[in-house]
């Protein structure tokens, strides 16, 4: 995604010992593949996602993504939408849009969000927002402006956050994807 | 961006970077020319002193006097540089006068910023031919193309990024020994490199210098209380640490739409405030900002509250705040928003903003919490310039502001 803070994903999971790759949506699955992957990140970008049947360019190809990837997953931003959407959610233009530092209260502080609760300050920009979260998915994170901050799977590994984990001014966004990495940790082993 | 190996591993190695990236200079130059165009800056005498130790006596470091920089920095610079351990020898080039004509009548941020990189790189391709030197070398980093490739803003220093061949363009090539660092790690080789803590933790200062920070037109007159605006901010606010503190000049002319009085009443509404104390209005020139990843040329809403409001609100970081984000979500032609410090009456043209903001690596920028009575003594200085009536402070973090206003 054109994202620009998606250059910081790849530098906080570097900085956490992981190598990784930042790559374009429009990768195909068996290149994705060949590389052996244990988990995808999806960053935010420009583009809007209100019009799930539309679909285009890189939003299009990662959707196809989000399809067809069976590995640990986690969206954000603009991808947490189109998460949202390829699940049979709702993405409407956002009543107050958020830019900067945002409170996050967390709802449910296991797994991805653990030991981030019961609040923190997350940085923000956007101007959409989910406002129905699909079925078979947990609202686990919101703020005063925003009802799904955070959501998670029931029962895959896949997770979408509004907010950016990845700028170093999201206070606890290291842990997160501490957090993230446990998790795709465990999956390896199961 | 080639992958380096010194990047990609856990955390970022000095020493293996500088190994790996001397080499590879040697290895693209075999023994020519180099032209390194320094600022003075971390970023550029860093990426300088990467290679001196690979080039010695092949690199020729230059400064280009565009007459947007800060009050007797050039010569300042290049004395600085001079001293042990840089010992660096540095020529100044003279271009003052070319470039402030090549903006002239020009309000447009990014028309402005196009044509300082035209001027920037013509004057480059004048000293490569002196010199009969087929490479120059630059102190781009990670966040100067993201943010170009991005559409944010075009940063005066990036050209393969964005498509434009400078061996065709120009007639030389670049070489850009940083570019998948961000400032933090800069620093960092910076220190490995003994560089002095006076240039490894100075204050970023952008490319095309004061013309990012005269906002719209750009005159004489605005460059010239700009420089001293800018020595009294500086002077102020650097025993703070915030990461990075200046001053901006807008001319008094106000925009029409959204008007005063709507903008007034979702002020005195996120602040909680009587509407008779509470002044808002937009400045009709327009400033730089990124809201949902992408550029936002917007109006700048200038704030008053009445002088005993002011006292108290001046102090409350979580009111402000308020106050912006409340105005921003409103309006989406407003994408900043400054509070008023000091005015005096009388027709005066200028007002001057100060802006100080706290970062990593100024990919996000939160807003400092500059001590009230602080900003009131800078405002009380900078209003000694005859044509300026207005002080303003800046509460905008990025997003949806970027650090610069143009």
């Amino acid at each position: 995604m054109k994202g620009q803070y998606n250059h910081l994903i790849v530098r906080n999971l570097k900085e956490l010992g992981v190598n990784s790759k930042l790559l374009s949506p429009s990768v195909p699955l068996e290149q994705l593949e060949s590389m052996k992957p244990d988990a995808l990140v999806m960053g935010g970008g420009p583009q809007s996602v209100r019009s799930p049947d539309k679909l285009t360019g890189e939003l299009a190809d990662a959707a196809r993504l989000i399809r067809q990837v069976k590995l640990p997953m986690l969206c954000i931003c603009v991808t947490h939408q189109l998460l949202a959407t390829a699940f049979g959610g709702v993405t409407e233009a956002a009543r107050k849009p958020e830019f900067g530092p945002v409170e996050i209260s967390v709802l449910d502080d296991g797994r991805i969000l653990e030991g981030l609760g019961p609040s923190f300050t997350a940085w923000e920009s956007h101007n959409d927002e989910v406002v129905r979260k699909p079925d078979g998915f947990q609202v686990i994170a919101k703020s005063s402006n925003c009802a799904v901050e955070a959501m998670r799977h029931e029962k895959r590994d896949i997770f979408g956050v509004q907010f950016h984990p990845e700028v170093s001014h999201t206070t606890k966004g290291v842990e997160l994807f501490k957090n993230f990495l446990g998790i795709v940790e465990e999956h390896k082993r199961t | 961006m080639g992958e380096r190996l010194s990047v990609a591993v856990q955390g970022f190695h000095p020493s293996s970077f500088l190994s790996e990236e001397t080499a590879r200079l040697r290895e693209l130059t075999q023994g020519m020319k180099v032209i390194s165009a320094v600022s003075g800056g971390v970023d550029s005498t860093v990426a300088t002193l990467v290679a001196r130790e690979a080039l010695g006596d092949n690199l020729f470091p230059i400064m280009i006097d565009t007459g947007l920089l800060r009050v007797d920095e050039p010569e300042q610079v290049k004395e600085r540089l001079s001293r042990s351990p840089l010992s660096l020898k540095l020529r100044l080039v003279h271009a003052s006068g070319r470039f402030l004509s090549s903006v002239k009548g020009e309000t447009d941020a990014e028309e402005k910023r196009k044509k300082f990189r035209e001027t920037f790189y013509q004057v480059l391709r004048e000293e490569a031919e002196k010199e009969a030197c087929e490479y120059i070398l630059q102190g781009t980093i990670a966040p100067d193309w993201i943010e170009t490739q991005g559409g944010i803003k075009t940063q005066h220093n990036v050209l393969e990024q964005v498509g434009i061949d400078p061996a065709t363009t120009y007639g030389f090539k670049i070489i850009e020994p940083l570019a998948d660092l961000y400032k933090d790690q800069v620093r960092a080789l910076g220190r490995h490199l003994n560089l002095p803590k006076e240039f490894s933790e100075r204050q970023p200062f952008p490319g095309p210098g004061l013309l990012v920070r005269c906002i719209g037109n750009v005159t004489k007159e605005k460059i010239r209380v700009l420089k001293e605006a800018t020595k009294v901010v500086e002077t102020s606010l650097s025993p703070f640490n915030y990461e990075q503190y200046f001053a901006a000049v807008v001319e008094n002319k106000f925009a029409l739409d959204p008007s005063a009085k709507t903008i007034s009443a979702t002020a005195s509404e996120a602040l909680g405030l009587p509407k008779s104390e509470v002044h808002a209005e937009a400045f009709e020139d327009r400033v730089t900002g990124v809201k949902g990843d992408q550029r936002s040329y917007g109006l700048l809403a200038a704030v008053k509250l009445s002088e005993e409001s002011r006292e108290t609100y001046g102090w409350l970081q979580d009111r402000l705040r308020q106050l912006q984000t409340g105005i921003v979500e409103k309006f989406p032609d407003i994408t900043r928003v400054a509070l008023l410090v000091k005015e005096r009456r009388g027709g005066r043209p200028l007002s001057i903003i100060v802006r100080a903001v706290s970062t990593r690596d100024f990919m996000t920028a939160a807003v400092s919490a500059v001590p009230w009575k602080i900003l009131k003594d800078i405002s009380q200085q900078i209003m000694k310039e005859e044509s300026v009536s207005r002080v303003y402070y800046d509460i905008t973090p990025k997003p949806p502001g970027t650090i610069e206003f143009e």
